[in-house]
């Protein structure tokens, strides 16, 4: 009997050897097709579940945990002004016109010039464009009124950390630099500033007026 | 001799009482040269009133912005002005195509087309003229008006006496203890274009340094040479009619300064100046 078992289980297994040959030989051929017909650079081996190479690209387990993103007004920083460093804080550069594609393309330049000269830019925004309507009213016997909308676009360059020695070069290149129809201005960040980029909300101002 | 000495501990003290404390640089740099010899120190300022016009594009820049300009109006979309011009010219068609049948719009109403409105802008540009380019004094080459060259920046020079010399310079006038080296080339700046001058300097640090030392017939054990600090300050409006100047001055470009200035000082100067 135990003689017999391995006689069977060798047979078995020649069979299921050949089978796994058979098997084999029949699907290279089908997977040499495919890899002919496609790209040479598309490889034949998926990183499926049941391969080896599954989870081969993961490293976000590596990183550090990062704290949940909290939907809160973000306070911003002050640097010191006067101090020993003579450095400057935030400092915003403002650049109003009415033609938007100018003033993106000079914002772009001020923010690589900035890269360049190794000053850092610590944020680079739009404020809401205005739109003024221009209404001439021609009284000569008969009120004509011309209408034109204009839209009033700003962008605005934020740097901080402008050595007082070299804040002077950067703004003269900048205003040589300046294009016809841009209007710059150059200050320092407040609160205010800050506070102009956030949309007021009358309802919760009501609301705290009445609690109050 | 004395006043030499003051001299020498003036800078220090004009460094901790300046109520403006952002000038870096410079406060080192006096340690340094402070000790034994006696400079005299001068302070002077370099006006310049900014271009007005940009400057002409070069060729290869013109073909890239035609081009560009061609590429993008390729690309574009029909504005809200063109498809209703559009749309007007259709129905404009179909009306006279179709003889009247359809008239919605009541005969009363006075319709203004797309057509009329851009027919009444372009009567409006044609009223417009633009500012010429070239002054006149450009072609008179009146180096004393402000009005020459709008497409660079313009440098004002006087005409000083140096010791025994009349001598072509940015204004300078001395130092004086107790002063910091910027309200110095200030009062330069006042002395010779009067107290209404809205110029704004930028920072408290000078821009460069011309030493030079006196003939030696002049020179003495303490008073070797003198030092020249120049700053740099911005025309902020071009109406000087206020201004009394005293002495000869013109209005120069970066590059004819080297017509009236000295090569030593010439090159000092042009080490500082911008000229895009």
């Amino acid at each position: 009997m135990s003689v017999a078992l391995p006689k069977v289980l060798c047979l078995k297994k020649g069979t299921l050897l050949k089978q796994v040959f058979a098997l084999g030989r029949a699907a290279t051929p089908r997977e040499s097709c495919l890899c002919a017909a496609g790209d040479a650079l598309v490889s034949c081996h998926r990183h499926y579940r049941s391969r080896p190479t599954h989870g081969i690209g993961r490293f976000k387990y590596l990183l550090p945990k990062e704290a949940p993103k909290r939907r809160k007004d973000k306070v911003q920083m002050k640097e010191i002004n006067v101090g020993t460093e003579y450095e400057y804080g935030d400092v915003n550069i403002q650049m109003t016109s009415y033609d938007m594609c100018l003033v993106e393309h000079f914002a772009q330049y001020v923010h690589k010039l900035c890269n360049r000269f190794s000053v850092r830019v610590n944020e680079s925004y739009a404020m809401p464009t205005k739109t003024n309507e221009v209404v001439f009213l021609e009284e000569r016997g008969s009120k004509m009124q011309l209408d034109a909308v204009l839209t009033t676009h700003q962008r605005v360059v934020q740097i901080s950390g402008l050595s007082s020695t070299f804040a002077p070069i950067l703004l003269e290149i900048i205003q040589s630099n300046q294009p016809e129809g841009v209007h710059l201005l150059v200050k320092e960040h407040t609160e205010a500033d800050f506070k102009r980029r956030l949309k007021s909300r009358p309802e919760l101002e009501e609301l705290l007026a009445q609690m109050n | 001799m004395v006043a030499r000495t003051a001299g020498h501990c003036g800078p220090r003290g004009g460094v901790m009482a300046a109520p403006m404390k952002r000038a870096a640089g410079w406060g080192r740099w006096f340690c340094t040269a402070a000790a034994p010899r006696p400079w005299r120190l001068f302070g002077a300022m370099c006006l310049l009133r900014l271009p007005r016009i940009t400057q002409p594009l070069e060729k290869e820049e013109e073909e890239m912005a035609a081009l560009m300009e061609q590429i993008e109006l390729e690309k574009s979309h029909y504005s809200d002005h063109e498809v209703r011009k559009l749309e007007e010219e259709e129905q404009l068609r179909r009306r006279k195509e179709s003889a009247y049948d359809d008239d919605d719009e009541a005969p009363g109403k006075t319709v203004i087309m797309a057509q009329d409105l851009e027919d009444k802008w372009e009567q409006k540009l044609l009223g417009f003229e633009a500012a010429p380019r070239i002054t006149d004094a450009d072609k008179n080459n009146n180096r004393t008006s402000l009005n020459r060259k709008l497409d660079s920046n313009l440098m004002l020079l006087v005409k000083q006496k140096i010791g025994n010399q009349e001598l072509w310079l940015l204004p300078q006038v001395e130092w004086q203890p107790g002063e910091t080296l910027r309200s110095t080339a200030e009062r330069a700046m006042a002395t010779f274009l009067g107290d209404h001058i809205q110029a704004k300097i930028l920072g408290n640090a000078p821009y460069g340094i011309y030493k030079y030392k006196f003939p030696r017939a002049i020179r003495t054990e303490d008073n070797v040479g003198a030092k020249v600090f120049f700053f740099k300050a911005f025309l902020q409006s071009s109406d000087l009619s206020q201004a009394e100047l005293k002495e000869d001055y013109l209005w120069v470009t970066k590059d004819e300064l080297g017509d009236y200035l000295k090569s030593e000082y010439l090159k000092k100067v042009n080490r500082f100046l911008l000229d895009l």
